[in-house]
This record gives structure tokens, C-alpha cells and sequence, in this order.
């Protein structure tokens, strides 16, 4: 990759947009899954 | 299958297969990014903008595949009331979306470079915001609409009339005079791009696939969580 090249722009932030996004696609399942789980459990034990 | 739609069994199933699918998902972006940002020439034509198709091509075959997952599942829900379906589908919608806004956006900045436009009225990039629009709409209803079976009832109707636009998005380029290359890879007589160009597409549309597999076992794994709280939410209300 030639990072002076005409257009180099569009290509770093084509790349930076989608890790950005995934990043946070991520970040966002990742977190939903951990607090679902989390609820559920100290329900679960709030019960016993 | 039969035995996996089980919830019990299915999440079993994927909290043991989680940790094998983020390694081979983290293995196969570190050599899909080599080979699109390091070892991939540029194109004689386009430069190095040819780059920017390493991110937008998977994002746009994810966004197509995603949607017919809910379309299939949605199917399932109908026909054999599979306790699973319903959430199959609700959790693919949010990464789907993402996936198709990938798509749009970074086919926007390769449009602006190479066609001097960063958006035209083309059929593959319409019906491709179509997709995108049918993404929000199928979340909407789920957010919508509190009864849980009438929000299934409707999503599902929605995710299945919207599949008609899948095969309209795939052969737009086909039926309509379009801006837009047609099929350089999924087509009749095999791939048309050079192998060196190819790879790493290839890798990235892998690794963009096994990373929809992560996170949609994931967003599952929490939807079965939230739907089994809320039924023990409302038993103990009704014991009270």
C-alpha cells in the first residue's frame, strides 16, 4: 500500500470506518450479552 | 438439527464452540488485512482505491447472507414453530444492519474517487438503501411493539416479504443498466479477478462470515437470557 497515493485517504478511511463499526458492533454485543446473563443469574439466585 | 433447537442444548453447543470461532475470526482478519493492505497490488485502473473493495465487498455479501438467515428463520418460525427461530432472526437484524451500512458508506467513498459521485440513483446502490431501510423497519417492529408474539408474528411477515429485494440487490446489475461492476466473483464461468486480488477477498469475506458467527451466537446466547428472565419475571408475579 502506497500511503501517499492519490485517494490513499479514502482508503484509510474506508478501512478505519469499518474497524471503527465493528469495533463497536462488538463492544455493544459483547456488553448486551455479559448484562443478560448477569440479570438473569442474580435473579435466579435473588429467588433461592 | 431438530436437537439443537433445543435452547438448553444450543447453548451449550455455543459456549463451547464461542472461544474456537474468535480465534479462527482473529486469524483470518490479521491475513485477510496482510494480504488487502500489504501483499495485493493495486489496480492498473483504479490505484490503490481497489483496496477500499477488501472492506466493502464481505460488508455487502454479509449484509445479503444476514438477511436471508432471518428470511430462512422467520421461515422456520412459521412453519415448525421452532423455539429458536424467532430468535435466530431478532438477533442477526442489528448486525445486519451494520453490515449493510458498511457496505453503503464504504461504497460511497470508492464512488467518490472513481465515479465522482458520492451517491447515485443506481439500481444495485437503491436497492441496496432498500435493504438497509428494510434492516431498520424489521428492528423497529421489535422495538415497537411490547407483546412479544404479535412483534414475532409481524417481524416475521416483514423479514420474509423484504427477501424479495435479496435477489433484486444480486441480479440489479444484471437486469438494469448500472454504474455499478457486475459479479466478479459469485458468477457463471468463475471468478474474473486476478488471484492475487482474490485471496485476500476471499479471506475477508471468511473472516467477515465468522465474525457474524461469533456475534450472532453471542446476541442469542443474551436474547434467550432476557426472554428466559422475563419469564420468571412474570411467573413470580403471578405467584405473588
Amino acid at each position: 500500500m502506497d500511503w501517499n497515493a492519490d485517494h490513499a485517504g479514502f482508503v484509510v478511511a474506508a478501512f478505519a470506518l469499518s474497524f471503527a463499526l465493528i469495533a463497536g458492533l462488538v463492544i455493544y454485543v459483547v456488553s448486551r450479552d455479559a448484562r443478560a446473563r448477569k440479570r438473569l443469574t442474580q435473579f435466579q439466585e435473588a429467588k433461592k | 438439527m431438530q436437537q439443537f433447537a433445543n435452547p438448553t442444548r444450543f447453548l451449550s453447543l455455543a459456549n463451547r464452540a464461542l472461544p474456537a470461532i474468535w480465534a479462527v475470526t482473529l486469524i483470518l482478519f490479521a491475513i485477510g488485512l496482510y494480504g488487502a493492505l500489504v501483499s495485493a497490488p493495486p489496480d492498473y485502473q483504479q490505484g490503490e482505491t481497489v483496496r477500499i473493495m477488501f472492506v466493502h465487498v464481505p460488508a455487502a455479501w454479509l449484509a445479503m447472507l444476514v438477511y436471508t438467515v432471518m428470511a430462512l428463520a422467520s421461515a422456520v418460525a412459521i412453519i415448525f414453530r421452532h423455539p429458536l427461530a424467532d430468535v435466530a432472526a431478532k438477533a442477526a437484524a442489528p448486525i445486519g444492519a451494520v453490515f449493510c451500512f458498511l457496505a453503503l458508506t464504504t461504497g460511497s467513498l470508492w464512488g467518490k474517487p472513481m465515479w465522482g459521485a458520492w451517491w447515485v440513483w443506481d439500481a444495485r446502490l437503491t436497492s441496496m438503501f432498500v435493504l438497509f431501510l428494510l434492516y431498520v423497519g424489521y428492528i423497529a417492529i421489535w422495538q415497537a411493539i411490547e407483546e412479544p408474539n404479535r412483534a414475532a408474528m409481524i417481524a416475521r411477515i416483514v423479514a420474509l416479504v423484504g427477501f424479495i429485494n435479496i435477489p433484486i440487490v444480486k441480479f440489479s446489475v444484471d437486469w438494469w443498466n448500472s454504474l455499478h461492476q457486475p459479479a466478479s466473483v459469485f458468477k457463471m464461468g468463475g471468478p474474473s479477478i486476478d488471484p492475487s486480488i482474490l485471496w485476500p477477498l476471499l479471506v475477508m469475506g471468511l473472516a467477515y462470515s465468522f465474525l457474524f458467527l461469533a456475534l450472532h451466537l453471542m446476541s442469542m446466547r443474551s436474547e434467550i437470557a432476557a426472554r428466559k428472565l422475563r419469564n420468571l419475571q412474570i411467573a413470580r408475579s403471578g405467584e405473588a
